[in-house]
């Protein structure tokens, strides 16, 4: 019992990255209907900023900041620059994220090589809680992610940029007809979602190394949640992290850890053919462009 | 001719999109245009080898030839039918391992795995293909990226049958009618052969009835259906078309190279094939095979070391999908066929 919760507590901070990785991802699709793939790719670059300030004598908030700024400010010029573009035509957008893929990993590749890069840990000690370890850093991650997954939920779900939101993905139309400036809003939507990869991949080289191909590893992942938990659906991508990453982790210790991705992979396909829309349900993507 | 030329001009914009119109402008080449471009190709498929190339060159054409007949088949899919797929390593993986546990177990060869590779393909192509009737677009993208990934994972956790992540070899290619495959010129001849057989089967596929039925699938699934079209029904056979040509690249490859290990069709493989395609030009008879040469030779050309021609590859990609989104073959047919009305204007 104690393993159990040891490990439950151990795949919540798994969790979490995936977690902030499939927000950014469902809701990018959900509005724009661009498929990013290279979104993992972002949240590596949010790590290597991380590396770069750290161990360039930063602390860790200064180079978790960073990294958020940094990958926003990349969420920014790509949409602009390059997946304005193809609102129109969303498999081009596709195609060129899969470019971008080997652009940025192969940029950071040429100029830092391609080892892992690791920080030391920001945050060291143990908390003991009725015999279950808690490293303090993964609580930490935790508690982070929930406050940014509680923050999207409620800005989405209460605000009226929110409401302005989901407007513009129900009906872009009719919503700029009222009002909502909804390019404006794609582009905001993308930064933010960026961001988010920022935040993860910060958070992600705070629990483990990382090396320049985690990119494509998490980015399956990330998709894997936002597709389970229905596109567009900020709770439905919560739920669906918490289930992989809890699989994850559990699958990591009882056995068979080698299996572990081969598990997303199977879910993954199983919900698309029994519900395609998600656990939770979704939107389909952005209606008339 | 140069009536039926202008009024395609002067038509008001029709609301096919551009391809259906190039491929009726197309249709007033002289027999003699029509005629260049197979000439050239077979004149430099097989004509290479007496050039002496060289061994890296040869090497090079090789397995360029061998990725070319894989997007051949994703061409069909991408570019006829209009499904994309980003699992298409998957299915060479399993012409490749299906010709390499054939040699291991029955002691079969190249000539005699050979149908069995392009069956085994098509069959995991069929099951691939399976959602797409049921999930569309980018749902159905995601899931071959997840079958390819299934795929790598199967492989590597094998145990001995399929020699886990450190592969499985395999001996040469067994003579052929006296026909001896030791000297890599004649591997380079075989898959020269493989390739040009790949893009007769395409034209075939593009001009035949089945090609228009694939056609208008891609252009408006609900109105083909309407019209008595079987969608589901071609949609599968597409995708197993498409995966017999795989597993005829994937066999080849493996007794060309002599060794495959789980990585060689993983999801990076994947990604690339699915950008070469596109990079070349989907509907483009010539489109995949410019693809797969662009992609191979220009870092040779340039003389750029590895990560640098990954990072202009990317970069090129982007910048034709953004400035010529059918792809290079098909900007450069837009402007030869600019170039020719301006010329016989004039």
């Amino acid at each position: 019992m104690e393993i159990f919760l040891q490990q439950l507590v151990n795949s919540l901070s798994v969790a979490s990255v995936i977690i902030l990785i499939g927000i950014g991802i469902t809701l990018i699709f959900g509005l724009t209907g661009i498929i990013n793939f290279a979104h993992g790719e972002f949240l590596m670059i949010g790590g290597m900023t991380t590396w770069l300030v750290v161990s360039n004598g930063g602390g860790f908030i200064i180079g978790l900041v960073a990294a958020v700024l940094f990958v926003g400010l990349l969420g920014f010029v790509l949409e602009r620059g390059l997946f304005r573009l193809t609102l129109d035509r969303p498999m081009n957008g596709f195609i060129i994220s899969l470019g971008l893929i080997v652009v940025l990993q192969h940029f950071v590749i040429r100029f830092w090589n391609s080892y892992q890069k690791s920080i030391p840990e920001p945050l060291s000690g143990v908390w003991e809680i009725g015999g279950v370890q808690i490293i303090v850093m993964r609580a930490v991650v935790v508690l982070i992610t929930a406050v940014v997954v509680a923050i999207t939920f409620f800005g989405i779900s209460r605000s009226r940029y929110g409401l302005a939101l989901r407007a513009s993905v129900a009906d872009q139309e009719t919503a700029s007809l009222m009002g909502v400036p909804v390019r404006r809003y794609i582009t905001g939507v993308f930064i933010y979602g960026s961001m988010l990869a920022g935040l993860g991949g910060a958070l992600m080289i705070a629990l483990f190394p990382i090396t320049p191909f985690i990119g494509s590893t998490i980015v399956v992942r990330g998709f894997a949640v936002a597709l389970i938990g229905g596109l567009g659906n900020v709770a439905g991508a919560v739920v669906a992290g918490l289930v992989l990453g809890l699989m994850d982790g559990l699958s990591a210790g009882y056995g068979l850890p080698e299996w572990t991705e081969a598990y997303s992979f199977a879910l993954m396909i199983l919900i698309l053919l029994l519900r395609p829309n998600g656990l939770l349900g979704g939107t389909a993507g952005p209606r008339a462009v | 001719m140069s009536n039926s030329e202008t009024m395609v001009d002067t038509a008001p914009a029709p609301a096919t999109p551009e391809s259906e119109v190039k491929v009726a402008a197309g249709a007033h080449l002289t027999l003699v245009e029509r005629l260049i471009m197979p000439t050239i190709l077979i004149v430099v498929l097989f004509g290479l080898p007496w050039f002496h190339p060289g061994y890296r060159l040869l090497s090079l054409a090789t397995s360029t030839g061998v990725s070319a007949i894989a997007l051949y088949g994703l061409a069909i899919l991408v570019g006829q039918a209009g499904i994309m797929s980003v699992g298409h390593a998957a299915l060479m993986g399993v012409g490749a391992y299906t010709g390499a546990i054939l040699s291991r177990d029955l002691g079969m060869n190249l000539w005699t795995a050979l149908p069995f590779a392009a069956i085994f393909s098509a069959l995991a192509a069929g099951l691939v293909g399976l959602p797409s009737l049921r999930v569309g677009g980018h749902h159905f993208v995601i899931i071959t990226f997840a079958f390819c990934g299934l795929l790598a994972i199967v492989l590597t956790n094998g145990g001995a049958f399929t020699g886990a992540a450190s592969g499985l070899d395999i001996g040469a290619i067994a003579p052929l009618f006296g026909v001896s495959f030791g000297k890599l010129q004649n591997v380079y001849l075989l898959v020269a052969f493989f390739v040009l057989a790949s893009i007769a089967l395409t034209w075939l596929v593009m001009v035949s009835r089945y090609g228009r039925t694939l056609r208008s699938i891609r252009e408006n699934e609900k109105l083909a259906s309407a019209l008595g079209i079987d969608v589901r029904f071609h949609k599968i056979v597409a995708f197993m078309l498409s995966g017999a040509f795989a597993g005829v690249a994937g066999i080849l490859q493996v007794y060309f190279l002599q060794h495959i290990s789980p990585e060689l069709f993983g999801a990076f493989p994947s990604v690339y094939i699915a950008l070469m395609v596109m990079l070349g030009g989907p509907r483009m008879l010539y489109g995949p095979l410019a693809g797969a040469l662009i992609v191979t030779f220009l870092p040779e050309v340039l003389n750029l070391d590895p990560i640098d021609a990954r990072i202009a590859y990317g970069i090129g990609l982007i910048a034709v999908i953004l400035l010529l989104p059918g792809g290079v073959m098909a900007g450069l047919a837009s402007l030869y066929r600019t170039l020719r009305s301006k010329v016989a204007r004039a």
